[in-house]
């Protein structure tokens, strides 16, 4: 087998073995914490792009995941759309409010963003929170139906995995075609140096605004689906450090990759439900782990970006070539 | 062959996942259970489950919960279970997070079938696992005090702790019989502080009382200068406090040093020690209202509530060196209200049985009082079972 | 009237500890041109050593020294470990690690203190002074005093000591600073210290008025960035400038407008101004500033 096939085969097993998991899981709790990866796989694939590529910083990325889940929720619970419009709304509103933020504090430096998304995050917790009559406020929002295409509603767990993967696939689908063609180079041009980037006639803010309209609209629709699977939605789920979480698994996943961020995802994600993966571990074990799951993230942030900037992506990367070389 | 081998290596490890994961969907996940029936009974044993927060930032309210629900099943099942059968409790983890308690709600449904849940420990994950507890019709008894749990009604769902309903018109009335006429009510925003000002500024009226200054602070705030500086300009001649936040203590140090002497009431919030460390002399004279059990002696000895509070404590005191705080309580009730449904519906635990059984509770003596269930009232409790206490010497004792 | 003395106290009581943290936020950013995610963190740290050493037994003043000390010994070890390597690099890298260390931070003093607020004494007792009908907490005295001592002397150390034209030096132009024989790798150390004392003091300076807790330092290094981008990123003078105005505003909206507002204004004042002139009010012309 050649490096080149198994570049080919190793997405396809992944994505044969991602799709057969409801025929050899039956457990239904098991089943939910590999749905709320893919939810996360969503949100993180955008800023993959956002950060890997692009090569900005976000710390307002829950806030979009916020707005997309309240737009489906008011969609489908108060105006009584059909889902599938609901969903679209979700990501179109995330991404306007991208646009609006995006605009302006891409003019300026990265660190100028990542302050912009931050101060942007904290506002909209402080809506979601004191919005009553819109968001229902602190109590939250509760009532969100399941997902419907017509009329088959999808309420079984395997039915939810399945669509949720859906989505992870498609959106990583069309950001795995982005960064291969000229986008995804001028991204990555930037990431190099902006300015050589500009020399070569990219246009930078252009590029940028791109990316982060891209990475709010796959948060907004993150953040429907996971209003959808739940049926319940709460200010305290869309936190500054909820956004913190997701920038750690983009970091750590690693810079001009998607595969890696990926990876990122599902393994963070599970380290939260580590009593349900591990039938053994002890509660004490399992409580230790929690406990400690913040600090991890921030270890792994900054060890990933003094010993190995380009994350777990690029530890595959540079395997690969080695294996080019053999 | 150095290629051949990360080749065969990559495949390897994903053929390898993808059977870890069939394997561990295989065997059954993880989940402590509590008393399982090996001891000689007849019956299959009685499967609940119980959603509680063992870790997060309700790690130590859930970790009395757990305590005190071990404890309970253990004494129901030495004594020979619920009418011949034992009782498991199944508890999962949620982790204080909302999308956890839903997997887990389904779980314990739909895999371990169990005919009841107790929990959560928080109000947001109580409120999260509603939709899960409707589509199955299973019965729920939460542990939280948030107002929302049984103030926005639902058939199945049933709570122990004393919720704001009941403690707001009983503090309101102690402020009018003080002689208070003129009040300022400083509440914060989170859920605890809105739904009590919803209360206050409903019943206020109802005592005889106008609301001359109605103040709102953020969690997370440390200047209260604007609000004390507009409270004292209104003319109130008392202040209702009505936070379950930090910041409690720093509003009632800050109005001291602003020069507010006004007399302070409060709730459930007050209730922990923190408050009284924290506003130092400041706090002295503070008087709030909750439940009789935070001193049980409240009760007076040798009645009913006495007898049964004592004895869980005793029995807490001697299982983990530690006295019950309110949280183990409201474990304490949530686990014998369903046992004593259970014993009264003949055994019979299907869900509309189980949960008619439930709404028909009557005169139980639990931690948090004597609860009483009906139709339209899932809370149960009442203004007999709360009690006045004074901030006296940085302690709290009951006002007679 | 006595209503609008006090509002105003409270405003340069907040104004002054988003002055503090502010030029915590300056004096890395003309160190290093990265912004510090962890400044407030050392906001936290400071208050909760000061509550440590108190309740091991120390005097309250020799508690507060040592606490601000090691505050800013904690802020040069986190400089040497994880900046260094990368200082000379991309600034994304240096924010991207202040991220992570302040996750970090916090997680640690969450082991170590736990998750309840705890109390600090005040520095004196004794009764308010009333001024024209409004009262100033003594602690607030303090605060004004501990502010005006830290701008002085940081004045004074930038100005008249051969340390503080060092650091100036290479806060313009590191390449020129080493070639002039400035060990700029230790200028980037002492920033880090200096930044983290400031931020200790303030922490330790409000925690007798608020008590303190591990999760504090996430909110006040909002107010302080806010602060320090309004007044102009890389100047001190403007920092304190931003930080007096920033406190003004939110005492003035919570006095007249609507306490819940207070909390916005500050995150609105951040985004209008990155978003409309992003050298900040006292900045030059558009000219970033190095």
């Amino acid at each position: 087998m050649s490096w080149r096939t198994l570049r080919v085969a190793v997405p396809f097993v992944a994505a044969v073995a991602v799709a057969a998991l409801p025929f050899v899981v039956s457990d239904t709790f098991l089943l939910k914490v590999f749905t709320y990866v893919g939810i996360n796989v969503v949100v993180v694939v955008g800023l993959a792009l956002l950060f890997g590529y692009a090569g900005q910083v976000s710390l307002g990325h829950s806030a979009f995941v916020g707005i997309g889940a309240y737009t489906c929720a008011l969609a489908t619970v108060r105006m009584h759309a059909p889902w599938p419009v609901a969903f679209a709304a979700a990501g179109i509103v995330a991404g306007a409010g991208g646009m609006v933020l995006a605009l302006p504090s891409l003019r300026l430096r990265g660190h100028y963003l990542a302050m912009a998304t931050l101060a942007f995050g904290e506002l909209a917790s402080l809506a979601f929170g004191e919005a009553t009559p819109i968001t229902g406020g602190v109590d939250g929002f509760s009532g969100i139906p399941f997902p419907s295409l017509g009329p088959l509603v999808i309420r079984s767990a395997s039915g939810l995995y399945w669509l949720v993967w859906a989505v992870a696939g498609i959106a990583l689908l069309i950001a795995s075609s982005m960064v291969s063609l000229r986008p995804g180079r001028a991204m990555r041009a930037l990431h190099g140096s902006e300015l050589g980037a500009q020399a070569c006639g990219v246009d930078v803010v252009g590029v940028k605004v791109r990316a982060f309209v891209i990475s709010a609209v796959l948060a907004g629709l993150a953040g429907a689906l996971y209003a959808s699977v739940i049926g319940f939605i709460s200010p305290s789920v869309f936190t500054v450090s909820a956004s913190v979480t997701f920038l750690a698994m983009a970091v750590i996943g690693g810079t001009g990759s998607l595969a890696g961020p990926v990876l990122a995802a599902a393994l963070l994600t599970l380290l939260t439900y580590l009593d349900a993966l591990i039938p053994g571990i002890s509660r004490q074990a399992a409580q230790t782990v929690q406990s400690l799951q913040a600090d991890v993230y921030g270890l792994a942030i900054i060890l990933v970006v003094l010993f190995a900037p380009g994350g777990i992506g690029a530890m595959w990367r540079r395997k690969s070539r080695e294996g080019e070389r053999a | 062959m150095a290629r051949l081998g990360t080749a065969r290596w990559c495949v390897t490890v994903l053929l390898l996942l993808v059977l870890s994961i069939a394997l561990v969907g295989c065997s059954s996940a993880s989940s402590s259970s509590t008393g399982s029936g090996s001891s000689g009974s007849s019956g299959s044993p009685i499967k609940v489950g119980a959603i509680l927060s063992l870790t997060g930032p309700y790690a130590a309210l859930g970790a009395s919960e757990k305590n005190a629900l071990e404890l309970e099943v253990k004494r129901i099942n030495d004594a020979g279970g619920l009418g011949g059968s034992q009782i498991e409790v199944i508890i999962e983890d949620d982790a204080t997070d909302e999308a956890k308690a839903v997997a887990a709600a389904t779980k314990l449904i739909e895999q371990d079938k169990v005919v009841a849940i107790l929990g959560a420990t928080g109000t947001g994950q109580s409120m999260a696992v509603r939709t899960v507890i409707n589509r199955a019709g299973v019965p729920q008894i939460s542990m939280a005090g948030g107002n929302a749990i049984t103030g926005t009604f639902d058939p199945l769902v049933f709570q122990t702790p004393w919720p704001n309903s009941i403690i707001v018109p009983f503090v309101l009335k102690k402020m009018a019989t003080d002689g208070h006429t003129k009040i300022a009510v400083l509440s914060d925003s989170s859920g605890y502080g809105k739904d009590g000002l919803a209360i206050i500024t409903a019943d206020a009226p109802k005592n005889g009382m106008t609301i001359v200054a109605n103040e709102v602070f953020k969690p997370g705030d440390t200047d209260y200068s604007a609000q004390l500086t507009k409270v004292k300009n209104s003319g109130a001649d008392a202040i209702l406090l009505w936070t379950a936040g930090k910041e409690g203590a720093a509003i009632v140090k800050q109005a001291e040093s602003l020069g507010l002497k006004l007399p302070m009431y409060g709730g459930s919030g007050q209730a922990k020690i923190e408050f009284p460390k924290g506003a130092g002399t400041a706090a002295e004279g503070f008087v709030f209202g909750t439940g009789k059990s935070l001193v049980p002696a409240n009760w007076g000895a040798g009645t009913d509530e006495f007898k049964v509070v004592d004895d869980f404590a005793t029995r807490y005191q001697a299982a983990y060196g530690a006295a019950p705080d309110i949280f183990a309580g409201h474990a304490f009730d949530a686990l014998n209200i369903f046992a004593d449904s259970v014993k009264r519906s003949g055994g019979d635990t299907s869900a509309a049985k189980l949960r008619d059984a439930i709404e028909q509770t009557s005169g139980l003596v639990g931690f948090g009082g004597k609860f009483t269930f009906s139709s339209s009232d899932h809370n149960g409790l009442a203004e007999k079972d709360l009690s006045l206490y004074k901030i006296v010497n940085g302690t709290w004792v009951p006002i007679q | 009237m006595s209503a609008l003395l006090q509002f105003l106290i409270a405003g340069l009581k907040n104004g002054a500890i988003y002055s503090l943290v502010a030029l915590g936020f300056t004096i890395v950013y003309a160190a290093t041109g990265a912004i510090n995610f962890a400044q407030g963190e050392f906001f936290m740290l400071g208050g909760m050593l000061g509550v440590l050493l108190v309740n091991l037994g120390l005097p309250l003043p020799i508690a507060l020294l040592l606490a601000v000390v090691g505050t800013a010994a904690i802020g040069a070890l986190f400089e040497v470990l994880a900046i260094r390597p990368i200082a000379d690099g991309d600034p994304l890298r240096i924010i991207m690690v202040t991220i992570g260390g302040s996750v970090l931070l916090r997680q640690i003093a969450l082991h170590i203190f736990g998750p309840d607020e705890v109390p600090l004494p005040p520095f004196t007792q004794g009764t308010s002074i009333k001024v024209l009908g409004a009262a100033i907490e003594l602690q607030t005295v303090w605060i004004w005093v501990l502010t005006a001592i830290a701008m002085v002397g940081l004045f004074l150390l930038y100005r008249r000591t051969a340390f503080g034209r060092a650091m100036r030096a290479t806060a313009i132009n590191r390449e020129a600073a080493r070639l002039v024989g400035i060990d700029t790798r230790f200028m980037v150390t002492a920033s880090f210290a200096l930044a983290a004392g400031l931020g200790a003091v303030a922490g330790l300076a409000v925690a007798p008025l608020t008590q303190t807790a591990f999760d504090v330092g996430a909110g006040i290094g909002v107010k302080g960035f806010s602060a320090a981008i309004l007044g102009g990123l890389g100047n001190p003078v403007a920092a304190v400038g931003g930080g007096l105005i920033l406190g003004m505003m939110e005492s003035l909206t919570a006095g007249y407008i609507n306490p819940l507002y207070k909390d916005a204004v500050a995150l609105v004042v951040l985004l209008a101004v990155l978003f409309v002139r992003p050298q900040g009010l006292f900045g030059g012309s558009g000219r970033e500033k190095v």
